[in-house]
Formats: structure tokens, sequence, C-alpha cells
């Protein structure tokens, strides 16, 4: 009876201890994780000087609010960040639509090469985004779509399909087939079961969708500089690139254009992040 | 004093005549023009500068460039710009600036795709020779003939490719011996050696005292070159080099494999930082301008830097490399010359318009850019110039004695071979491979 | 009956149609485009000239190229990827998804290094691995072993390893979320049935969670080892000519040095056709293996 009791208490105090270990395990790595923004932010505000070597990671010995003026100032940043929204909010929306009506012939409607087609699409999960850049350049002017928002608007939307197939299957094949047969009983055709019965059920896989292509797109530099001369339609990294030079590259305001840059996407994150984690949760599971 | 200095210079580009890189193009494959003059109506060479210009009408011109905005270049740009802008109000110039390495990229696509703006910068040599053979670039024959008094022709070679001019050069730079002369005198030199075995007594004596001779960065490859170049020039002299770089020689010369050894033993008596072989060309100059090295040898276009630095200009100092086999070598001898280069697409609707356009504003660009301290002028200075910094006066001064210049290695070659060269010189400096393995491997290697 | 037919497959077109259209424009075309370019010696301008096979012979037989080696490390980064970043990122799933204060922070603060841009992350771990007065230098020096520094990423020994930590890092956070969200979709009936029965959390772990997530988890696996055969960004910013004696070389590195630095067109373009074959057999054997698992596991 002893020995049950302190067995008992000897497992209370293992559980304990082991819980301690699992929250300082997590804390350390909260802590290497947060330290990349941290170390972002404070770099903004430095000198040259002290980011190459003078003051590693202690804060700025005087804050240069001034990084982001300049930052600010160069070129047209407020102008590019609204294109990177518009480029960003374009594809996702174009991804969103594209994948729902693929993915609803895929897995709501009857026919032979289904399966065939899917896996066509799950190919694009596997090229490399940069493999190409020359190829969809000639395409992209051939249609005159160079120096457009459609530019970047389409290449960006292709490479994130098979991604928003993927994700949308795994909502869709949770939604019971009977609705359909229901919706057909009451003579609703393809479209309309497709747009009455569907799309509403599939709001939770519009932020997962949303939150993958973001990634895709909002940091994209490659197809940015390439497809787009016409400053009108520069988005951010490239405006952020153009803070270095040739000979000559101040940290500082690069720092600050790159704290301009994320912060957004940070908080965006931080306050979406509950819905978002949550569309995971329904929508990646069957992926 | 200062004229005198500027005309020194001056005629030391005439004199020389820079090799031209693209003098053996293979075929030159239609380039868009040939005697473009034709098409306006109005023979180029009796028109004046900046006719055609101000004749044309209202048109639109656009042009890419890499003075983004903390370039060094990035004022005299602007200037020049404003400058063009109020001179032709009838042209509307658009122009967009792209990081360095992303404009090699984008400009190669546009190439690629023929979709390029009409006035683009270029690199000279291998880089704008593709482009050329390509049959891509306007040719500037015509649009040259006004501003002959203003340009050398000398200073054309590195964008003439089959006798034919293609590029508009803007400012150029050499490679320079950077020393602090806070860490010489510590070890009692008031001065940069001059001779060879005295700047090697003097990195001997910085050794002893604890002071690293030397910061290079080994993680860019072309900051090797700015070292390794100058010590294989200052060894076989600037001909032999330059035979070997635009193709005419082989690299299988037993005097390069001596200076590639050369090299290597400055680096394995350990005049170079250790650290340098993982740092980036940014870490380095911070830590030279920290006083971290008692030398750097880079492009003169730090001068521009150097000169903002308030508390570390008073220290610097600038010299050419000194000879290390009198034999064939001598000073005078350059690492360097224009590379910096604006040209027309032959895809342009207005090409003309554009040469001249082109022209006038490399000239503006050209002149701003040397009294920012930017680099040497490529055109006739002019105008008062007496505000260049004392460290760009001082290479002038350098420029003025000159007697040969060796393009930089990896713009005089094509784009392969270019890589190649970088590959092995970067062995050279991780001592993987000795003189006799560098230039067996490049002969070898060398397409 | 036929009619009937005929207006699934007109419905099944339409449905498809901007999916694919946008996917075959963008994507398909290119790469076939990028396969023919793959039969030609060209600079990306001027003529093209027809040399067969060529390139995928020199490809594979060049030393200079080195194309060996970089597959073998691409390799090696997937290996790692599967075996040592799965695995912490499905030990952060467990832990948080079983529920435990504060998850939803250590949730997003794990996800915070996927945001980042690139150029941030290699710069703050440039500085980590500065060898004059770099974190890693300076932590090694106070803790009494200053002699073990050495330049990180310009040493043979130890670049590879410097440049694939940062890449492993950086996406734990991703793969974490996509296996959290695997893990809270098992019902928590399963769990409190399998607790009732007396097993114990890793045992939970072991027989209920892990099992139930296998679809998640083959998505990780595909995106782990194509994400590997890939990876560029990082390892451009941390070595941009491929390391010390080309230690760090991986694909996209010379993929990316022949279309640009090279202007061997061609050439890159026999890269990317490899890349792509890679990566899609990669994906189709990941997922022949779990079908195959889940045969015999049953």
């Amino acid at each position: 009876m002893e020995s049950e009791v302190s067995r008992r208490e000897h497992a209370v105090e293992k559980f304990g201890v082991r819980k301690v270990v699992i929250y300082v395990i997590l804390v350390l790595w909260a802590l290497i994780n947060l330290f990349p923004v941290y170390w972002m932010f404070t770099f903004s505000l430095k000198s040259n000087e002290e980011i190459f070597g003078k003051n590693l990671i202690g804060l700025p010995w005087e804050w240069r609010w001034n990084n982001y003026v300049s930052a600010w100032h160069t070129g047209n940043m407020p102008l590019y960040f609204l294109n990177s929204v518009i480029v960003s909010v374009s594809a996702i929306a174009l991804v969103i639509i594209a994948s729902m009506m693929a993915t609803y012939a895929i897995t709501r409607l009857t026919w032979k090469w289904s399966a065939h087609v899917n896996a066509f699409f799950m190919l694009g999960l596997t090229i490399p985004i940069h493999a190409s850049i020359v190829p969809v350049y000639v395409t992209l002017k051939n249609m005159g779509l160079t120096n457009t928002y459609f530019a970047l608007i389409f290449p960006y939307a292709a490479f994130s399909l098979a991604m928003g197939i993927l994700i949308c299957t795994g909502f869709m094949v949770e939604i019971p087939k009977e609705l359909d047969e229901a919706a057909r009983i009451d003579g609703c055709g393809a479209w309309k079961t497709f747009g009455v019965v569907i799309l509403p059920l599939m709001k939770p896989a519009t932020a997962t969708i949303s939150i993958y292509s973001f990634l895709q797109c909002w940091n994209e530099l490659m197809f940015a500089n390439i497809f787009n001369s016409d400053g009108k339609y520069r988005t951010l990294p490239v405006g952020v690139q153009q803070l270095s030079g040739q000979y000559t590259t101040e940290w500082g305001p690069i720092g600050a254009a790159l704290v301009i840059a994320t912060f957004p996407m940070l908080i965006v994150y931080i306050f979406m992040s509950k819905r978002i984690q949550e569309s995971f949760v329904v929508g990646a599971v069957k992926g | 004093m200062k004229r005198k200095l500027l005309s020194l210079l001056m005629t030391g580009a005439m004199v020389l005549s820079l090799a031209a890189c693209g003098g053996n193009t293979g075929s030159g494959s239609g380039s868009g023009s040939g005697s473009g003059s034709g098409a306006s109506g109005v023979p180029a060479n009796s028109a004046t500068a900046g006719e055609t210009l101000a004749n044309v009408g209202d048109i639109t011109l656009n042009m890419w460039c890499i003075a983004t905005e903390s370039d060094s270049n990035r004022k005299s740009y602007e200037k020049a710009i404003a400058d063009m802008q109020a001179a032709y109000p009838n042209v509307t110039f658009n122009w967009e600036a792209i990081e360095n390495e992303a404009y090699k990229t984008k400009i190669k696509a546009a190439v690629s795709a023929n979709d390029m703006p009409d006035i683009f910068f270029t690199w000279s040599c291998a880089f704008l020779q593709d482009f050329v053979d390509a049959g891509r670039v306007w040719c500037l024959d015509d649009a040259y003939q006004n501003y002959k008094s203003e340009l050398p022709e000398a200073m054309l070679g590195n964008s003439t490719y089959n006798g034919h001019h293609y590029g508009v050069p803007l400012t150029m730079n050499i490679v320079g011996l950077f020393a602090n002369m806070d860490l010489l005198k510590q070890v009692g030199y008031t001065e940069i050696p001059g001779t060879y075995d005295e700047f090697i007594k003097c990195c001997d004596a910085l050794k002893a005292a604890g002071i690293t001779p030397f910061g290079c960065a080994g993680k860019e490859t072309w900051c090797v070159t700015e070292y390794l170049e100058s010590v294989i020039e200052k060894s076989v002299g600037a001909d032999a080099l330059n035979d070997i770089f635009l193709g005419k020689s082989t690299w299988n010369n037993a005097d390069v494999a001596a200076a590639v050894d050369t090299f290597q033993s400055l680096v394995n008596n350990g005049y170079f930082d250790p650290n340098g072989i993982a740092l980036g060309n940014d870490e380095v100059k911070a830590n030279f301008m920290d006083g971290k090295y008692a030398f750097y040898m880079n492009g003169t276009w730090n001068c521009a830097d150097f000169a903002a630095n308030e508390a570390f200009f008073p220290k610097v100092k600038v010299a050419e490399f000194p000879v290390i086999n009198a034999d064939k070598a001598q000073l005078g001898q350059l690492i360097g010359g224009p590379s910096d280069t604006l040209a027309v697409a032959a895809s342009s609707a207005h090409p003309e318009v554009a040469a001249e356009y082109c022209f006038e504003l490399g000239k503006l660009i050209c002149h701003y850019g040397y009294l920012d301290g930017c680099g040497l002028p490529a055109w006739t200075p002019y105008g008062d110039t007496s505000s260049v910094n004392a460290l760009t006066q001082e290479v002038a001064k350098i420029c003025g004695n000159a007697t040969g210049y060796v393009l930089f290695g990896d713009t005089a070659m094509n784009a392969d071979d270019a890589r190649t060269y970088l590959d092995y010189v970067a062995m050279v400096y991780g001592c993987e491979v000795n003189g006799q393995e560098f230039i067996d491997g490049l002969a070898k290697d060398i397409r | 009956m036929k009619k009937k037919d005929v207006i699934n497959y007109i419905n099944v077109i339409l449905f498809l149609l901007p999916g694919l259209a946008l996917f075959i424009f963008i994507l398909i075309a290119p790469i076939f485009k990028s396969t023919y370019y793959s039969f030609f010696d060209w600079n990306g301008m001027s003529d093209m000239t027809f040399i067969g096979l060529s390139n995928y012979v020199e490809l594979f037989t060049s030393k200079a190229i080195g194309f060996w080696k970089a597959l073998g490390n691409a390799c090696l980064l997937a290996v790692l990827s599967v075996f040592i970043q799965l695995p912490i990122s499905l030990g952060f799933a467990l832990v948080l998804g079983r529920g435990i204060k504060g998850e939803r922070a250590f949730l997003s603060i794990y996800f915070m290094p996927v945001l980042i841009s690139t150029v941030v992350i290699g710069q703050l771990w440039l500085k980590i691995y500065n060898p004059d007065y770099g974190l890693l230098t300076v932590a090694l020096q106070k803790l009494g072993f200053g002699d073990l520094c050495k330049p990180w990423l310009g040493d043979v020994r130890t670049a590879l390893m410097c440049v694939f930590i940062p890449t492993l890092w950086q996406y734990v956070g991703y793969h974490m979320l996509l296996l959290y969200a695997g893990v809270k979709g098992v019902s928590p009936d399963i769990r409190e049935a399998a607790r009732i029965d007396g097993a114990n959390e890793s045992q939970v772990n072991r027989y209920i969670v892990i099992p139930s997530i296998k679809p998640i988890l083959k998505v990780s696996v595909i995106f782990a080892v194509t994400g590997s055969l890939k990876s560029y960004d990082l390892i451009y910013v941390l070595t941009p000519n491929g390391g010390p004696k080309h230690s760090t070389e991986v694909p996209s590195l010379r993929l990316f040095e022949m279309l640009i630095a090279r202007n061997r067109y061609g050439m890159g373009s026999a890269i990317a056709v490899i890349m792509i074959i890679l990566c899609f057999a990669f994906a189709v054997l990941i997922s022949q293996a779990f079908k195959e698992r889940n045969i015999y596991g049953k």
C-alpha cells in the first residue's frame, strides 16, 4: 500500500519533470525562431559599421530611424508595396478559383481520366520554379503580357496551382456525396451544385490555399525582376534589391526595407493564425 | 596643376591603344545597322552633335541601368539625366535601375526575347559581345563621328567588334593598391613601398607586428583576381597577359605559372587573412576600413566610398602594385580600363536618336561620375574638376603614367571561359592547384 | 444517356479549363521547350546548334561540372531532411497537437522563419558563421574551444554542414504546421479510448496518431525530398560559388551558373530537365512506398 502511493508520487514527479523538460525545449526553440525577427529589426536600425562586426546582436548604438526614411523613399516603396499586394491577392484569387473548379471536376464528376489528370497536376509540385524562365518570358511576351500585372499573376498562380488542388482535394472528399445527390434530385446541374452546395462548404480551404500561395508570391524575386521592367509594376522584393549597388551597399536601409516587406506579413499571420491553423487542421488531413 | 594632371592622363589614354577585345569576333552576324544614318535623311558626319535629338519631335526613350539608389554612380546618373531632360524636353526619357546581379539575368533574358529598352547599360568586351553577335545591338559608328573630339577612340576599344563601335564608355577603373598608412607607420613606412623587395619586407614587418598585410574576399572570386592579375601582370608584362586573356596565345606559359606560384607564396607566407576565404567583399572592405588590414587591392571605384568616410579617408593612400620581374614588366602597366558602357538596342524604334542621346548622356554621366570620384573619365574631362577627391586624383596620376592596360580577366573573356577561369583562380587562392596545374588546367578547359 | 455523357464531358472540360490553361501555358509548354533546348548548344541569344545528347553526356561525365557531386549533396540534404528535420517537426507537432498551454503561441513562433525572406535569414547566418566576430566563433572562444574555430564556410570539412543546418532549420516550422494539422485531426475520442485501455502518451502516438497521419507524412516527405533537390536560395546566399572545392554545390547552383553566368542555355536546360525528372520520380516512388506500407501494415 505504502509502496503503491510512493510509486504514484514518483510517477507524478517524473511526469512533472518531463513536462518541465518539454517546456524548456519548447521555449528554447521558440527563442531560436524569434531571434531572426529581433535581429532583422535591430539590424534595420544600425550602421554598416555595426552590422559588420562592431555590434552584431546588441541593440543599435544609435537608433537610426533614418534608415526607414531612406528605405521608404527609395524609388517608390509605397507603390511597390501596393503592387505586391495586388499581384499576390490576384494570384491567390486565381489559384482558389482554378483549383476549386479543377478539384470539383476531378473528385465529383465521373469520367475516365480523372485520376490521370490529377496526377498530371501533381507534376506541378515537383517543378523548380526557375527552370523555365526564358520560355515563360517568351510566352508572356508573345501574349503581350510583359509589363502588366498579369506577367506575374499568371506564373505565380500556375506555380501554386498544384498545391491548391492538393489542398482542395483534402477538403472536398470530406464533403458527403449525399449532398450532391440531394442537389441533383432538386434539379441542380453540375454548375449549380458547385456554386450552391460545394463552394460555401469550401470556405476553410481558402485560408490554407491563401497562406501557401502567399508564401510563394510575396518574396518571389526572379520572375518579378525579369518579366516586368516598368517601375510602375515593380514588386517589393525587386524594390528591396534596388537598395544594393554595384560598388557600395548600405545594409541598414536594406534591413529597413526588409522589415517593411516582412512585418505586415508577420502581423497578418499572427492575427490570422488561429483561422489559418484551424483550416490547416481540416484541410491538410486528407491531403 | 590639376589641368596639367588631367592632360597627362588624357595623353596617356590617347597614346595607348587599348586592347580591342572584340577584334577577333567570328561572324559579327548582321548587327542592326551598318550605315544607319541614311534612314534619318541627314548624313551623320555633317550633323552637329545633338542636332538630330533636338529636331526629332516628341518621342519616348527607355533605359535600363544598374545605378540603383545605393550605387555610388546614382547621383551622376540623376544629374546627367536631369540635364538631358532640360536640354531635350521633346524626348520623354524613362529609366529603370536594377541591382547588379539581378540585372545580368534580366538583360540576358531581354536579349533572348528581343525585348530590350532603347538604351541599356552593359559591361564591355565579352558581356556585350554576345549581344552584338546575336545582332541585337545598334552600331554606333555614324553617331560617333560627332563625338570624336571629346571621346578618344582608344577608349572605345573594349566595345569595338570587327572594327565597329557598339558602346559608349562611361568611367574607367583600375586595380589600386590601397594602404592604411596608420598601420604602415607603425612598422616605419611613410610611403607605400615602390619596389617588390621592399614591399615584401614591409609585409614581413607588418606580420611581425601582428598586423595582417592583406584582406581578400575568397567568397567572391573576382576579388582574388584583383590580386592575382596584378601579380601576373607585374611578372609577365601587360602584352603577354593581354594576349592570353584575348585568346591570342595559350595559357601554356611558364612565366604565368611562376607568377601564380609567387602569388601563392604570398598566401602561404601568411600575408593574407586566413579568414578571408569565407568572407564577401563587403565584409573585407569593412575590415579594411576598420584597420584590420594594411593593404587592400581592389578597384579604384572604392575611392568614392573611402572619401565619404571622414574618419578613414586621411589614413588611406593608393599606389600601383610594384614590379616583380623587371625584365618583362614595368611600372605603368595596369589592370583595368573602361568597362561600364551604354549601348543602343537594334530593335529600338528610333535607333539614330537613341544613339545620339546615348552619347550625350554618357558624356554627362562620365563628367558627373568623375566629379563624384566614382572612377576616371573615359571622355575628355571638362569644366572645373578641382573638387575631385584626392584619392581619385592620385589614381588619375597613376593612369597618366600608364603605358599599358589589361582589362579584368573575367570581363575580357567570354562568359563560359570567365567562369572556368574564376574556378581556377579560386583553386589557386585555396592552394588546391599550383602554378603549373593552373596553366595546364586552363589550357585544357578553356574552349 | 448519350446526351448526358456529352454534357458531363463538356462540364468536365469547362471546370478544368482555367486550371489546365494556366498549367499548360506556364508550366508544361516551357518544360517541353526546355527539353528541346537541352539538345542544343545555345547561348540564349545567337544561333542554336543541334548537338543531340552531348549536353547530357557532358553533364554526367565532365569532372569540371561535377554534377554527380552536386546531385550527391542534394540527396544528402534530402536524407537529412527526412531523417532529422521531419522527426523534429513531428516531435513538435505531437507535443503541440496534444494540447498544451501556449500551443498557439508556439505554433505561430515556430512558423516565423518560413515567412522571413531568405536574404535576411542568409545574412543572419553569415553573421553567425563569420570567422572573426561571428556568434559561433565568439561562443566557442568563450567556452574555451577557441582552437576549434575556423572559417566555417571556407573550410571543405565544415562548409556543407554549415549550409545545410540553416536550410533544414528554416523549414522545420513548415513541416510542423502540416503535421500538426494532421495530429489535430485525430479524433479525441480515439485518443481517450486508447488512454482508458492503458496506453501511455508515447504508445498513443506510436499506435494511434502516427498511423492516422500517414497521408500527411507522405506529403511532408515528398516536400522534404523535392524541396531538397530544388534547394537554392540560402545555399546561394551563403556560398555563391558553390563553396570551397565545390563542396556545397547543388544542382540548382549549377543550373544558374550555366544559365546566367556561363550563358550555356542548352546545358542549363539539360540540368533543369534532369531535376524535373528526378523530382517527379522521387514523388512517385515515395507515394508508392507509402502505399506498400499501408498494405503490409494492415
